[in-house]
């Protein structure tokens, strides 16, 4: 067991972690006794001599880096930040780190607007009026922390421990531990995540398909053939930074042999327009084409195991003269398609997106599973790599709610059967369709409180708001998921003193504990996240050495405190996984999406898809991110909805008109925007924008597509299926200018992008 | 009177730097590059490039050192979208630097296009001159809504209202740079030792960036693909950027 170690290291001034406390106490920066106990102190003499005796850190002029883990989306990428006099500068990836390689997206680079962003909340509040009003008052730590201590303190005297539900986001790590730890303790079972991004028919039809319960490593970078079903693997699909790396490398990183992508969804992302082919097939009958593809893969004999002829029969109803009627796609195509696909070299097919959120959204993966099974790509280099079991925090993802976890939750809340819910690092009240009334639920919980750094519209109904240190503020771990092939954990570490009287989420609960009292003080002993993390490290340090370490457990500490992550990359992989071809064959029914409102009604296909830059809204909040371009149609600061433009001229639309989007369960005004990679009969309409709250940056601005999203559940998973809803459109007369930068979006023959060429 | 005009004969030949160290070059290959923006908000972070709004965005004065260009091709459902970074080309005949009538924008020895803040009056003709439009004006003063100024880089300065300013191929990183090999008692950085926010970002390794005069640096080698062209090369302003085009399949 070592650290990774290498370069980046030496960017690093060789400090250790005290002489970075010694800095945070007395560094000028303030709220010194803030991080131990969580009474926040303001010693205001600080700042009045800051520089007389510079800490042992200090040297003007001079950058030092620290590394940690970026917690923008959950990729879980290892960034390094420079800090220059006590302030972080930049975010660049770290370049030991597997998940990352040193590359970064736009989104984790703008963590900056994270921590400095002028939104923040920056002490504890106490709703002072009607809830939802937004009017708080200021209290102290020690009042909030003795007022909600001594409320749960009661109820878990009383028995009612129960009726204390914890919701957060996607919450790994020690930190999901503590949590999970806090709530057993208390008495309570009602510990949930929802997080509107997580993949959850991914992993459904991988149990099915593989029997196993992670994420695999998809090996993008060595596939001969992608092939990639709705899934904005550059953009917004588990590992966008990883696949990006992985994708650079499949054009180009090989002498003489260029990867081929080709990319199957009603509008084009940026996966799309990075790839060879871009199949537009209709709606929600993606899974359908991948079993038409699998029909002629096995047809064509290009399968020959020994359960060839069982997936002969399971597959015969799927010809492609079958599945291209429905499909929209040509019947060579498909044969084409499964040609190449089984072609010499390594392919890869991978699902996700709108493909992975109808109300089929298990079969369509499955049947991608499928594809993957049939031409021999599981476990193998350029295919589908499964994970071990990760060091630790195995059971994160079964905490994902989904849609019926939340329904659940909203019927609990309405019955009278919640007292006290926790939020944490979740939006609910944006992130899921309206219909749901997860706000109005709210309003019959007595007691709200949110762990929060922002004022979203979850944390505007909480009666109590703990204002939470961002993550470049706060100790902490973490594990890719998915995986990298290889076991992996990196540490997470404060890189700033905090900015405001907040605490690290981890210290809020161990807080907590104490003044709810009875046992809990005592299993939750640790005065601080960092001494809980540090302890649950050596452990894991201990149980591993048996394989032969040589060095103590503070040396290897530090050692990956300076390389932010450990992990073992010669290691093998575990192979736990048993595909299973009865089950895969099993779960080929019902291949097309239901969608909700009849076609006669709801003549388009509504097509909510998530940016790279707010993914479920979260984003928004940043300026960089407002001001970033939109990728494929460089809007900025606002939302649009995508039409084709042969229907926007059969309807007499122009870009900027407004549109009445209404669908079954709600309808939304949002400008036009003519899109030419779009299939007709699909409007498109980016996720992220239309907050209510948020912050200045983000509030009243743009439309949230979700609100007007039907509440459907994929049954086999559970979760929302969110591309499964029909809509109509209807001109308002209204008109809106839309800002862009782009002007001509044609070459208009000037040699712009290069000659033409085919050179490999 | 006859080595000045021997000097200026000299000096406006394209490639007159041959004979000094560096000349920085950058190589974009578009078939690697994925449209991300990674290098747009890595350069508004590093370069201190001001938030402008919506409104100022709406009247097109915002402040982007490098951005994405867009280009459709073909019609539904045979179309496709081709990406191109645009930054300053750092022009060896650079149209901008013979326009500037307080000689604020020069080119210097390490085949920089440069922009001097202090001398620049505003005439926004450099912006007219440029057929790459990657000149951009400031016309207010700028400000961070507090605290996002603590995030502000201080290698680099803060513009103010009336100053032109443009990409710079990071020339505090390259400084940095040179510093670090002349206190090495190094004659020449080493090739990778310079790395600009944007090519340190890109997730897909599309951009590469050396010194050209360096034979055996990366973007020497890359430069010499066969899909390498300059863009608007028949204007004769002979970029330092080469691109690779995208392979069409």
């Amino acid at each position: 067991m070592a650290a990774i170690a290498g370069p980046a290291i030496n960017k690093m001034s060789k400090i250790s972690r005290r002489d970075l406390l010694q800095f945070i106490g007395a560094g000028g920066v303030g709220v010194a006794g803030g991080i131990l106990y969580g009474e926040g102190v303001q010693r205001n003499v600080e700042f009045l001599i800051p520089q007389v005796v510079p800490p042992e850190d200090y040297s003007p002029g001079v950058a030092t880096w620290y590394n940690t883990v970026c917690n923008q989306c959950s990729a879980g990428c290892g960034i390094s930040v420079r800090i220059r006099e006590g302030k972080a500068k930049k975010i660049e990836g770290n370049p030991v780190h597997p998940v990352s390689q040193g590359r970064l997206c736009a989104r984790g680079q703008a963590g900056l607007n994270v921590l400095y962003n002028p939104d923040r909340i920056r002490t504890p509040l106490q709703n002072a009026a009607q809830r939802g009003s937004g009017n708080y008052a200021e209290i102290s730590w020690d009042e909030a922390l003795t007022t909600l201590g001594s409320r749960i303190g009661r109820l878990k005297i009383e028995g009612k421990a129960g009726r204390v539900r914890l919701l957060t986001g996607r919450t790994r790590g020690h930190l999901d531990e503590l949590f999970a730890q806090f709530m057993g303790l208390l008495g309570s079972e009602h510990y949930q995540q929802y997080d509107f991004t997580y993949p959850a028919a991914i992993r459904a039809a991988n149990r099915i398909s593989f029997g196993v319960d992670q994420l695999p490593y998809y090996d993008i970078k060595h596939a001969d053939f992608l092939l990639s079903f709705g899934a904005d693997y550059l953009g917004t699909w588990l590992s966008p930074v990883h696949h990006s790396l992985a994708y650079g490398h499949l054009r180009q990183g090989r002498q003489g042999r260029r990867g081929k992508t080709v990319q199957i969804e009603p509008r084009m992302s940026l996966s799309g327009a990075a790839a060879d082919e871009w199949i537009a097939a209709r709606p929600g009958t993606e899974g359908l084409l991948a079993l038409g593809i699998a029909h002629a893969l096995v047809n064509a004999g290009n399968y020959l195991g020994s359960d060839r002829d069982e997936w002969s029969i399971a597959l015969e109803a799927y010809s492609p003269s079958t599945v291209s009627a429905e499909t929209d796609v040509s019947e060579e195509s498909i044969v084409r398609l499964a040609t190449e696909f089984s072609a010499p070299g390594t392919s890869l097919a991978i699902a996700g997106g709108a493909t992975a959120a109808g109300t089929n959204a298990v079969a369509s993966v499955v049947a991608v599973n499928a594809l993957n099974y049939l031409a021999g790509n599981l476990g193998q280099r350029g295919g589908v790599i499964f994970n071990s079991d990760p060091a630790f925090s195995a059971t994160a993802g079964s905490r994902q709610a989904g849609l019926r976890g939340m329904l659940d939750l909203v019927e609990a809340m309405e019955a009278g059967d919640v007292e006290v819910l926790l939020v944490h690092d979740t939006n609910p009240v944006y992130a899921l369709p309206e219909n749901v009334r997860f706000r109005r639920a709210m309003e019959n919980v007595p007691l709200i409180v949110a762990l929060s750094s922002f004022h979203d519209e979850t944390t505007a109904m909480a009666d109590f708001i703990l204002p939470t240190n961002t993550y470049l503020e706060s100790w902490g771990d973490d594990v890719p998921d998915p995986g990298v092939g290889f076991p992996v954990a990196s540490i997470s570490q404060p890189v700033v003193a905090k900015l405001y009287d907040t605490l690290a989420v981890g210290d809020i609960i161990l807080l907590l504990a104490r003044r709810i009292g009875g046992e809990l003080p005592i299993r939750l002993h640790w005065a601080t996240m960092e001494e809980f993390i540090k302890e649950r490290w050596r452990e894991e340090y201990e149980l591993r050495s048996a394989a032969g370490e040589d060095q103590d457990f503070e040396a290897f500490w530090r050692a990956s405190l300076e390389a932010g992550v450990w992990g073992q990359p010669g290691a093998a992989t575990g192979d736990e996984s048993v595909p299973s071809s009865s089950s895969m064959i099993a779960s080929i029914t019902d291949p097309v999406s239901k969608f909700a409102g009849s076609e006669s009604d709801y003549p388009f296909v509504l097509h909510p898809y998530l940016t790279a830059t707010f993914t479920d809204g979260r984003g928004a909040n940043l300026p960089w991110l407002q001001e970033l371009p939109d990728p494929m149609t460089s809007v900025v600061y606002g939302s649009w909805a995508e039409l084709n433009p042969v229907t926007a001229d059969e309807l007499g639309i122009r870009e900027g008109d407004i549109l009445e989007v209404e669908s079954p369960a709600g309808s939304i005004r949002v400008p036009a925007l003519i899109f030419p990679a779009i299939r007709p009969g699909v409007i498109a309409i980016p996720i992220g924008q239309g907050h209510s709250a948020y912050g200045r940056y983000a509030s009243d601005r743009g439309v949230n597509p979700i609100h007007i999203v039907a509440t459907q559940v994929d049954d086999q998973s559970g979760d929302l299926a969110w591309a499964a809803t029909r809509v109509r459109i209807k001109r308002t007369g209204e008109r809106l200018r839309i800002i862009k930068t782009d002007g001509v979006t044609r070459t208009l023959g000037r040699q712009i992008l290069g000659p033409k060429n085919d050179h490999a | 009177m006859s080595t000045i005009v021997e000097k200026l004969r000299q000096y406006s030949k394209p490639g007159y730097y041959d004979k000094f160290d560096y000349h920085w070059t950058m190589t974009i290959d578009l078939d690697r590059c994925t449209g991300c923006e990674a290098c747009v908000v890595a350069c508004q972070a590093e370069n201190n490039l001001p938030i402008v709004g919506e409104e100022r965005f709406a009247e097109n004065r915002e402040i982007k050192w490098i951005r994405i260009e867009r280009y459709w091709e073909g019609e539904y459902p045979d179309i496709k979208m081709g990406f191109i970074p645009m930054l300053c080309q750092q022009c060896d005949d650079a149209p901008c630097e013979t326009a500037c009538p307080v000689y604020a924008t020069y080119h210097n020895q390490d085949g920089l296009n440069t922009q001097i803040y202090n001398r620049c009056i505003g005439t926004r003709t450099c912006a007219v001159y440029c057929p790459y439009e990657v000149r951009y004006f400031n016309w207010f003063t700028y400000t961070w809504d507090e605290p996002l100024e603590q995030q502000l880089n201080p290698d680099v300065t803060v513009r103010e209202k009336g100053v032109m300013e443009k990409c710079t191929f990071c020339i505090q990183r390259i400084r940095i740079a040179k510093d670090n090999a002349k206190d090495d008692n190094r004659r020449r950085v080493r090739d990778g030792e310079v790395v600009p926010a944007c090519v340190q970002s890109c997730p897909t390794e599309a951009l590469v960036f050396g010194n050209s005069n360096d034979p055996e640096a990366k973007v020497s080698k890359m430069m010499k693909s066969p899909r390498g062209y300059k863009v608007l090369e028949e204007l004769h302003t002979t970029p330092s950027i080469v691109y690779l085009t995208k392979v069409q399949s």
